[in-house]
């Protein structure tokens, strides 16, 4: 701290009237120096505990509950259950959500579609998911997630922020506060939406799940967007050419320097090189999402709908060039889980828009020798219910929102492949071995990323905030190599 | 933020061989380290011990033996367990994650030997006026000589006064949020020239009574009051509470005591005879989120809604962290979870239901009422140009009106031209909430409805591949005897035996997918109907506006459709899937009984205009009666380019009009005939009721009895908190304004006075103007223009490295405030500049320009009659009106705002930071509100006359930095003046291009190519980082 302010003052004074050229050799000290006089910490690190696994994480966020009854955690006992009522015994008391509080029964439904044992762990899953029985080996299943949420809005935000609550920041804000950008020319956390078919319109989602929350705003996640815009505001107005936008930022940077010298503004001196970044980005980014230079293998691996902007596939496809360039957390939101109703059309649908193209990621990073510092994560807020929502019979049946258990998959860096974590009961309604938080989930990704999660912390409200929040975490020790 | 200023009180108490104190030195390190469990949580509380009162920390916890022995640190165990290396000793023991520093370990050892004085929490005592400190050089104002007084410890003095073209920005923008204008600026520098003693606190009254006040010191409490156009959680529909936004800003104009604004915001509904504007007040408790998400639990939203007053209120305007308080004793200041729950008593009587807020319909309890601003004189001016407009509209246009003709007409000649039609296979049809079996595909290919509240419908077919390039789709209706014979099942309103098609919607896919892909949405170009409903044409369903679409003509027996033709035709060959997303009149139960969706080639054989305007285009134009040329008039007049800015404008100034002259309805507080009993929850669970309290403050706060015949209410708790001696109220509201004005207050923390809190860069000071605050009747006015005339705060804010080396922050005020605009600040600037700006106040929020559906892509449409589920762009007027009155959706705020640090408005926000990123240039370089800006400020620099080139750039940098440019700046702007001329002159196309961005019109006088390279030299002078910064 003291050393870079010395440092500061001797480039500050050593800088000659024209300014720019020290200004720019300086840039590192004087954005800290311009963090100081906002008050921001200078860099606190010594959260920085263990050696980072993980250099980025992709996190291929599934909204609106996907089932894991029908998904990751069918079982045979469920074939003999079938039709019969949920035992008040196995309910015990959980509450449900108000859609099915009125209902007079619970009749036990067993996965909409078969499943297999898959990998070496022997993890069943669906046959509605043949591309991800065939990377079972790459995975770690964990079937004993959990959640106090049963109803999306929390349920939603707690999974993102760490807290029911309003107003906090999210995971890939929390990374990007810890870690920063590893790529001059882009954020350190980029966000990508898309929409199911299985549903539509699915629940809706919200900027508040990328969001900074109390953290500066600087860290929220950049939405890339499919069409000519990919980030808000990228694109020089019509009639302005790229070679006149420099000509016109040499100008800017020319005056902003003249200003600088006169004030002594640190803060001007880092806008002049947040300019300098908004033009590194406005060729960085097209040239992300230009997938012209993808082989016609890769887009085959990733599926037809990979060549369509906005999908899913497409997303995934992107994911993959975003790790390449080094952006800290990746993350997906993609809706359309919540199969209340016609469970049976629903969700062939959405594992169809969303299977092959997970699978193909996790198989194209490690081809690419990138699996092994990428952290990927597959889930969404919770699970459902083993019992039917609505008559079983009708067309229209589905199943309600379960917090008690969920499943959820996690690979590349430091994460065992090929395994499977926690069980659940015969009814997969509760956790019988391993159970693991949300919050738990939190503290690994973090691990991961080489971060103590106890002390990544920043003060608000006279409390020092963390991602994990106030109640216990714990890392997921044994899913880690 | 620790880093540094620990550091730096680190040195204060230990360098100098002071005393420490208490509250400064000592409390924040065990509030810190030892609190969590050795602090007034009863239940987190490890053997025992307290450490944050004397008396229990002096006679230990269940050892028996004291913690601290004062005098003597090498026999208090404290100080022992803070130097162990056993870690089975050591505290904080390591498991905590917290550890001292060396420095805090020597702070606890010198304050226990120098006696362990304790002291009451500063923030919990009364403020007192202490003495003004004598110091020679500061003069007289009583701001000046505590800033001076600490300035003379730490051996700084004050930097000189900024030059007054610097003061003039700062203050105009301090309390306006708007630059000077010219005229402005050069009155002031005769004023000074004049009246040099005067004629600065002549700008500061002129300023403080200018109605722009208002808005600029709004915004902060928009942001504290978590105001928002829309209720929040997942589906975030419309809400109405522009009323009580409107409140703030006319109380603040009218200087309203800030007693005053206090309380008839917690309780202006129970105030004797309550006006209708106290009640509107009363807002402040209901700006909170509102669900309607089903399967969310009554109670559970109940408790969201109460604690979020809670959590509001304590932050706001006592700046106290009580929602720690939800789930458990707070950990570090001395309130209980019982004194949260008392506290939640206050707001827990009102009538409010779980789910509420649906369909656009304001959340109850609410009430229709007058706008603050419903102005007679605005209304009869509003008149008089509405009546001046329509006269506008009337002007006949007669090249236009031939030109127009002549295309309708020319449409009209291929009418019908290889028109051929193909029903379409459906392969499925759903709905997202419905009941899937109540939708069928018949046999005939149609798609049968059994009624039902219905939303939006996606029906998927397979497209035929015999055909070629499809141009368009049909939907064709048919009566059903469900419907009674009729098409539809609207009930009333002019709709009976009717339905509503709102929105239309397509895409393709090579496979078949159940949903419209929103990124891949087909462009329409016409839109044809067999009949229409007056009032809802086809073209409507173009729109997602959920109060409009298009109606066949009610009553109809007979099968009637609605025509598309694509932008481009589609190839069944590349994709032969066809989505369409129908989204019908839901809410009002309007479906239509039985549709089929068809594909054509060739020509639509409609006519895109009403039936007697065809047939007018049809006939000789030599041949048309005068009646026929009226209304030939009549439909270029609705319909034409041309005349669309006088058309929006009628628009909105009819919505103004509606805005002065009617009610509206606005979110309020009440009490209901049988309220609520509060019980404290176990771990803040809903699920989990214990004791039963009734309504009162901390314990650890001023007193405040309980009448012997009722409860206490909201207005005994405002009359608490404006007690004069009330250690609280007016320490935050006076450091929030000194925030407000130096970016940061006299205590740091604004929204935390707690122990946590960081002490206060001048106590005293703070404390003095509190209690004058108090003294002068909560004078908001007063206390500013106390503040903006002192001597600390006109300063130059011009920095040497060594002082900021020394000061980072400003702690010290050796030199003026230097701060990046907010966001509002930024665009308002750009629109007072470019003379865009429209300076209206108050009314329904507005949307002005953001990229693409935004919100389409995240929200609940087509599943929700929830409004503002899409993004519907405004037009006029309301493009430019100040930022302050943009429509704010919580779940996606403004994004060009967010990007300059706005808070999404979901919870209380106080203060805001002043972040530096590469997102901002991008907005300002290329956003079209800022790119328009940049034409306008351009076309008014060449309107007026200047005699030359240098004097226009020196007349554009003024305008907006505020001072001359320096010659090397000029020179700069002069080349790139240059290089652009040349430029655009040799492509002028690229000019016609940029000059055509943003809706305002442009002076088509001026030429394309110089017009444009002036606007890239507004653009520069706009992005400049002097420009976005006060200083």
């Amino acid at each position: 701290m003291l050393d870079n302010l010395t440092l500061n003052r001797r480039a500050f004074l050593g800088r000659s009237a024209n300014g720019l050229g020290h200004a720019a050799l300086s840039s590192l000290i004087m954005s800290s120096m311009a963090k100081a006089a906002r008050g921001e910490t200078v860099e606190p690190d010594d959260f920085r505990r263990f050696a980072p696994k993980a250099k980025r994480v992709i996190f291929l966020f599934q909204s609106g509950g996907p089932s894991h009854v029908d998904l990751f955690d069918g079982k045979p006992a469920l074939d003999k259950l079938h039709g019969s009522g949920l035992p008040d015994s196995v309910r015990g008391g959980q509450r449900v959500t108000g859609m099915t509080s009125g209902q007079s029964s619970f009749p036990v439904v067993k996965p909409i579609a078969p499943g297999k044992p898959c990998g070496p762990a022997g993890v069943w899953i669906s046959d509605l998911l043949p591309w991800t029985q065939k990377i079972a080996g790459e995975i770690c299943v964990i079937r004993s997630m959990h959640t106090e949420a049963i109803n999306h809005d929390p349920g939603i935000t707690l999974a993102n922020t760490g807290s029911m609550q309003l107003g906090n920041a999210s995971m890939g804000a929390w990374v990007s506060y810890g870690l920063g950008s590893d790529n001059q020319n882009m954020p350190a956390f980029m966000v990508l939406l898309s929409q199911g078919t299985g549903k539509n319109p699915d629940q809706p989602i919200f900027s508040r799940l990328w969001g900074s929350g109390f953290l500066p705003s600087r860290h929220q996640g950049v939405l890339l967007q499919a069409g000519k815009d990919p980030v808000l505001y990228l694109d020089n107005p019509a009639g302005v050419t790229r070679p006149q936008r420099r000509e016109l930022l040499d100008d800017l940077a020319g005056l902003n320097g003249h200003f600088a010298d006169a004030t002594g503004d640190p803060e001007t001196v880092a806008r002049i090189h947040a300019y300098e970044m908004a033009f590194r980005m406005q060729a960085s980014v097209p040239e992300l999402t230009d997938l012209s230079n993808e082989s016609t293998e890769t887009f085959d691996i990733y599926g037809p709908e990979s060549r369509k902007p906005g999908t899913y596939a497409a997303n995934c496809l992107l994911a993959r060039r975003l790790a390449e360039r080094g952006v800290r957390f990746i993350q997906l939101f993609h809706r359309g889980w919540d199969q209340h109703i016609a469970i049976t059309k629903q969700l062939p649908n959405q594992c169809r828009d969303t299977d092959q193209p997970s699978a193909a990621l996790i198989m194209d990073l490690k081809r690419r020798g990138l699996l092994e510092d990428t952290l990927v994560i597959w889930g969404g807020e919770f699970g459902r219910t083993v019992f039917s929502q609505g008559d079983p019979k009708s067309a229209s049946a589905g199943r309600d929102h379960h917090g008690r258990c969920f499943s959820i998959w996690m690979a590349g860096a430091g994460v065992k492949p090929g395994h499977v974590h926690g069980e659940t009961d015969d009814f997969c309604w509760n956790i019988t071995k391993d159970p693991v938080h949300l919050r738990d989930l939190h503290a690994t990704i973090l691990q991961q990323m080489g971060i103590d999660h106890h002390r990544l912390v920043y003060p608000y409200r006279g409390l020092d905030q963390k991602l994990t929040g106030v109640e216990p975490a714990k890392v997921i020790a044994p899913i880690l190599a | 933020m620790r880093l540094i200023t620990t550091g730096f009180l680190c040195l204060t108490a230990t360098t100098f061989g002071e005393p420490v104190g208490f509250n400064r030195d000592v409390r924040p390190i065990l509030s810190k380290n030892c609190f969590t469990c050795h602090g007034p949580d009863s239940h987190g509380r490890k053997s025992e011990l307290r450490l944050d009162l004397r008396e229990q920390a002096l006679k230990g916890g269940e050892s028996g033996k004291p913690a601290i022995v004062p005098g003597k640190p090498d026999e208090s165990p404290l100080i022992a367990r803070i130097l162990s290396k056993d870690p089975d000793v050591l505290m904080p023991p390591p498991e905590s994650h917290l550890e001292l520093r060396d420095s805090d370990r020597a702070v606890l050892r010198q304050w226990i030997e120098e006696g362990a004085a304790y002291e009451g929490h500063w923030a919990f005592q009364a403020p007192k006026k202490a003495t003004l400190p004598e110091v020679p050089t500061a003069g007289d104002h009583p701001v000046d000589r505590f800033i001076a007084a600490r300035h003379a410890t730490e051996k700084l003095s004050f930097s000189p006064e900024a030059d007054p073209l610097v003061l003039i920005r700062r203050l105009t923008f301090d309390l306006t949020g708007l630059p000077p204008a010219p005229e402005e600026i050069a009155a002031f520098q005769q004023a000074l020239a004049e009246r040099p003693a005067t004629a600065y606190s002549e700008l500061v009254d002129r300023l403080l009574a200018s109605p722009r006040f208002g808005e600029q010191m709004a915004a902060r409490w928009l942001d504290a009051s978590r105001y928002a156009d829309t209720n929040g959680y997942s589906i975030d529909g419309g809400r109405h509470q522009w009323l009580w936004r409107d409140w703030v800003i006319k109380a603040y104009n009218d200087n309203k005591p800030y007693n005053t604004f206090i309380t008839e915001q917690l309780a202006g509904d129970l105030l004797p005879g309550a006006t209708e504007q106290q009640i509107v007040a009363t807002g402040f408790n209901r700006n909170h989120a509102i669900t309607h998400e089903g399967g969310t639990i009554p109670e559970e939203n109940i408790v969201n809604y109460v604690a979020d007053r809670v959590k509001t209120t304590s932050e706001a305007i006592l700046g106290l962290t009580m929602a720690c308080a939800q789930c458990h004793d707070h950990k570090y200041d001395p309130l209980s979870q019982r004194d949260f729950y008392r506290f939640y008593a206050f707001f827990n009587t009102l009538g409010d239901a779980a789910h509420a807020g649906d369909g656009g319909k304001n959340a109850a309890p609410a009430i229709d009422a007058l706008s603050c601003f419903a102005d007679p004189a605005e209304a009869a001016a509003i008149i008089e140009q509405l009546a001046r407009l329509r006269q506008q509209l009337e002007v006949p246009l007669p090249e236009a009106q031939a030109r127009q003709e002549a295309a309708w007409r020319a449409d009209l000649a291929t009418r019908g031209r290889d028109f051929k039609t193909f029903p379409l296979e459906v392969v499925a049809a759903t709905a997202p909430n419905g009941n899937p079996d109540r939708i069928r595909i018949e046999p005939d290919l149609s798609v049968s409805i059994r009624g039902g509240d219905y939303a939006a419908y996606n029906v998927l077919c397979r497209l035929p591949t015999a055909q070629g390039p499809l141009r368009g789709l049909r939907v064709v209706f048919h009566p059903t005897d469900a419907a009674k014979g009729k098409l539809g099942f609207g009930g009333a309103g002019g709709l009976e035996g009717n339905f509503v098609l709102n929105t239309l919607t397509t895409s393709t896919s090579s496979f078949p997918a159940g949903n419209v892909d929103l990124n891949g949405q087909l462009p329409m170009v016409r839109f044809t109907a067999s009949s229409s409903q007056p009032g809802h044409w086809p073209e409507e369903i173009a729109s997602t506006a959920t109060d409009g679409g298009w109606a066949p003509a009610t009553g109809a027996t007979t099968p009637q459709h609605v025509t598309v033709t694509f932008a481009e035709p589609i190839d069944p060959a590349a994709t032969p899937y066809l989505t369409t997303e129908l989204m019908f009149n839901y809410g009002r139960n309007i479906s239509p009984a039985r549709f089929q969706i068809q594909a054509f080639t060739g020509h639509d054989d409609g006519s895109p205009h009403p039936e007697e305007v065809t047939a007018i285009l049809a006939a000789d134009p030599a041949t048309l009666t005068p009646e026929q040329q009226a209304r030939l008039k009549a439909h270029f007049q609705a319909h034409a380019p041309e005349k669309a800015l006088i058309r929006q404008q009628i628009a909105n100034l009819e919505e103004r009009h509606a805005v002065l002259t009617r009610k509206h309805s606005v979110l309020v507080m009440d009490t209901s005939p049988k309220p609520r009993v509060t019980h404290i929850l176990d771990r803040g669970l809903y699920s989990s009721p214990k004791e039963a309290v009734t309504p009162g403050t901390p314990a650890a706060l001023p007193p405040l009895a309980e009448p012997a015949d009722r409860p206490l209410n909201r207005l005994d708790l405002a009359h608490w908190m404006t007690r004069p001696d009330h250690p609280l109220t007016a320490r935050v509201a006076v450091n929030t304004l000194w925030e407000s004005l130096f970016g940061k207050g006299i205590a740091a923390s604004s929204a935390d006075f707690g122990s946590q809190a960081e002490w206060p860069s001048h106590p005293e000071l703070l404390d003095w103007l509190a209690v004058d605050f108090v003294e002068n009747g909560w004078d908001v006015k007063r206390m500013i223009r106390g503040i903006v005339t002192s001597r600390t705060y006109r300063q130059s804010s011009n920095t040497s490295a060594e002082l900021l080396d020394r000061d980072p922050r400003n702690d010290l005020l050796a030199r003026g405030p230097r701060l990046r605009l907010s966001a509002e600040q930024i665009r308002d600037q750009a629109l007072a500049t470019s003379g865009l700006l429209v300076e209206r106040l108050g009314g329904p929020s507005v949307r002005p320009y953001q990229p693409g559906d935004l919100w389409r892509q995240i929200s609940h449409f087509g599943s929700s009659p929830a409004t503002s589920q899409t993004f519907i762009q405004d037009h006029g007027e309301k493009l430019y009106r100040r930022t302050l009155y943009t429509y704010w959706k919580r779940t996606l705020p403004p994004v060009n705002l967010a990007i300059f640090d706005a808070p999404n408005r979901e919870v209380c926000a106080i203060g805001r930071a002043a972040t530096n990123t590469p997102l901002q240039a991008l907005v300002l370089l290329n956003d079209p509100q800022f790119v328009e800006a940049a034409r306008a400020f351009a076309q008014q620099l060449l309107q007026s006359s200047y005699p030359d080139d240098p004097a226009r750039l020196a007349a554009a940098f003024s305008r907006m930095t505020g001072r001359p440019a320096a010659a090397a700046e000029l020179a700069a702007l002069q080349k790139a003046l240059v290089r652009e001329r040349q430029r655009y002159h040799s492509d002028p196309a690229a000019a016609e291009s940029l000059l055509a961005i943003g809706e305002s019109p442009r002076d088509p006088a001026l030429p394309a190519p110089e017009h444009a390279a002036w606007t890239q030299v507004a653009s520069l002078v706009l992005n400049l980082s002097e420009t976005v910064t006060k200083h």
